[in-house]
């Protein structure tokens, strides 16, 4: 057994292209006066030649050149976390196994638990690797979601992002030193939103949110009776939310702090500004990432925080239907190192600002991902502008299309400026 | 519907507190535009607002109530209900949303 267990490396990928919030509700005729509540500046966008596989190879495979062929063989466990499912009995993560290179001694699995599943795939792994059984193994996690969202979805549609995050498990966690035991569940049967098919959403905001903010008081009220002394003001120094988007995040630790903090309820915006703004730096920048979404928030407070003297931060992940966990860890200077070193600011940057015109466009081939048509063909030529406007310059796996129900894919290269990870 | 005279008080004083508590979030509505029929979305309240409303109201009663039973009232009026509901129900049994009845 060992109790040194955690996140090795972690990295996202959140698209090539983007919108603005502002632009969105100028196209759609949203009220302005909501956009505060809202709190997001931008949402990331898909191509047409991106699916499920191609963003979690493009978030894992910089983090496995960085760690180097020889430590990635030690990948014992690949999960796959998605409610962007391609087929019902085939993975997401046969593809993503195959397209990283991965050791044929591995475990392939995929979860789904809505946005909560890559914290239940971490908590499992983390059992594996804690359990000494397989000495130095490693175990790769990788939440992985495309959006469906357009003019239906009305104030969700600004809100929703598309991408993943790829999240190293190991005994060398220079990322977050998971807290040993230190965690707090709360789960019950509801419909609060749900994907019925491969083209569309179900939500009822009411149900969903509230549910969000039950788990959230629940979960870390197990947290509190699972470490003794937790507190929700003085343990933690920072706090990373799952994000259904930013303004929900900053009512959700007002309700906390009136909870569990009522003695600090006339600083509240300070503590908001100190202890959760830099989780949400990121994940208003690009929109839900549905369970890669409390993985963003924590690279966006690795970025844009200051762990350098050592810092707990408490995570809460939060997946519709619903499931929750209320957990913590430790992360350091190597923390902020490792994070930094996957550019992660700079992916967000190098994104095309799409018009809307050209968003819309792209929105009917976007709804068509996840159908599982017998034959099709995506042509990468015809997004050639927006890959060619890319501001970095790398590798991205790329979609292009369907063959007897198996998808294809092919590598290409996208933006013309740096390579981001010029060392691997 | 028969309704005794010392709960009537109460639930009239229960409406009093939420109209407050929006008119708080919501100061561009004015207090006598509040009307038990109306959702709060008919007052402009986004999502937001009504986690703030709910939570607002449910501190300024005192109650520990789980926010998922006001997912589903239809109204403001409904809402007073149960909020009158859990004022008058024993602390020691919340309905707690996920635990076996």
């Amino acid at each position: 057994m060992t109790d040194t267990v955690g996140i090795e490396a972690l990295n996202v990928y959140c698209g090539t292209a983007s919108i603005t919030v502002p632009a969105l509700f100028a196209a759609r005729g949203l009220d302005p006066a909501r956009m505060a509540n809202l709190a997001m500046t931008a949402r990331s966008v898909a191509l047409p030649c991106e699916d499920p596989v191609t963003h979690a190879v493009n978030a894992a495979r910089p983090l496995l050149a960085a760690i180097g062929p020889e430590a990635a063989a030690r990948i014992e466990v690949l999960v796959t976390s998605t409610e962007s499912g391609i087929d019902y009995s085939k993975s997401v993560a046969s593809y993503v196994h195959e397209h990283l290179g991965l050791s044929p001694r591995c475990r392939v699995v995929e979860v789904k638990q809505a946005c909560y599943a890559a914290t239940a795939a971490l908590q499992l792994g983390a059992g594996y690797l804690a359990s000494g059984i397989s000495p130095d193994a490693k175990v790769l996690v990788i939440a992985t979601d495309v959006a469906l969202v357009d003019q239906d979805a009305y104030y969700t549609e600004p809100a929703m992002g598309t991408g993943a995050a790829a999240v190293l498990l190991s005994t060398e966690p220079h990322v977050l030193t998971l807290d040993p035991g230190a965690f707090g569940l709360h789960s019950f049967q509801t419909l609060d939103s749900a994907r019925p098919g491969p083209t569309f959403d179900i939500a009822d905001s009411d149900r969903s949110l509230f549910a969000y903010l039950d788990c959230l008081s629940n979960s870390f009220r197990a947290y509190t009776e699972r470490v003794e002394g937790a507190d929700f003001a003085e343990t933690f120094d920072y706090l990373a939310f799952h994000t259904p988007f930013a303004g929900m995040v900053r009512a959700a630790h007002r309700k906390m702090t009136r909870e569990f903090a009522k003695d600090r309820l006339a600083a509240v915006d300070d503590d908001f500004a100190a202890r959760v703004a830099p989780a949400l730096v990121y994940p208003a920048q690009v929109g839900n990432l549905c369970s890669g979404s409390v993985y963003l928030a924590l690279a966006s407070l690795l970025d844009n925080g200051d762990v350098a003297d050592g810092a707990r931060v408490g995570l809460y992940s939060y997946g519709s239907g619903c499931a929750a966990e209320f957990f913590s860890g430790v992360a350091d200077a190597d923390s902020a190192a490792a994070v930094g070193r996957m550019r992660i600011r700079e992916q967000l940057d190098a994104r095309v600002e799409l018009e809307f015109a050209e968003y819309g466009d792209l929105l009917p081939a976007n709804r068509l991902c996840l159908v599982p048509d017998p034959d099709r063909r995506v042509d990468v030529d015809d997004h050639r502008a927006i890959l060619d406007r890319y501001g970095l310059r790398r590798d991205l796996l790329l979609y292009t299309g369907t063959k007897d129900y198996g998808r294809t894919y092919e590598w290409a290269t996208a933006g013309e400026g740096s390579n981001p990870w010029p060392t691997s | 519907m028969t309704v005794s005279p010392d709960v009537e008080p109460d639930r009239e004083k229960v409406f009093h507190t939420l109209v407050e508590v929006i008119t708080e979030i919501l100061p561009a509505v004015p207090a006598d535009r509040v009307s038990g029929h109306l959702r709060l979305a008919d007052l402009g309240a986004d999502s937001v607002d009504r986690v703030e409303i709910v939570m607002g109201v449910l501190d300024r009663l005192g109650l520990d109530a789980p926010m998922a039973a006001f997912a589903t009232v239809p109204d403001l009026d409904a809402m007073a209900d149960l909020l009158t509901d859990l004022l008058t129900r024993p602390l020691a049994d919340p309905p707690r949303e996920g635990s076996k009845p």
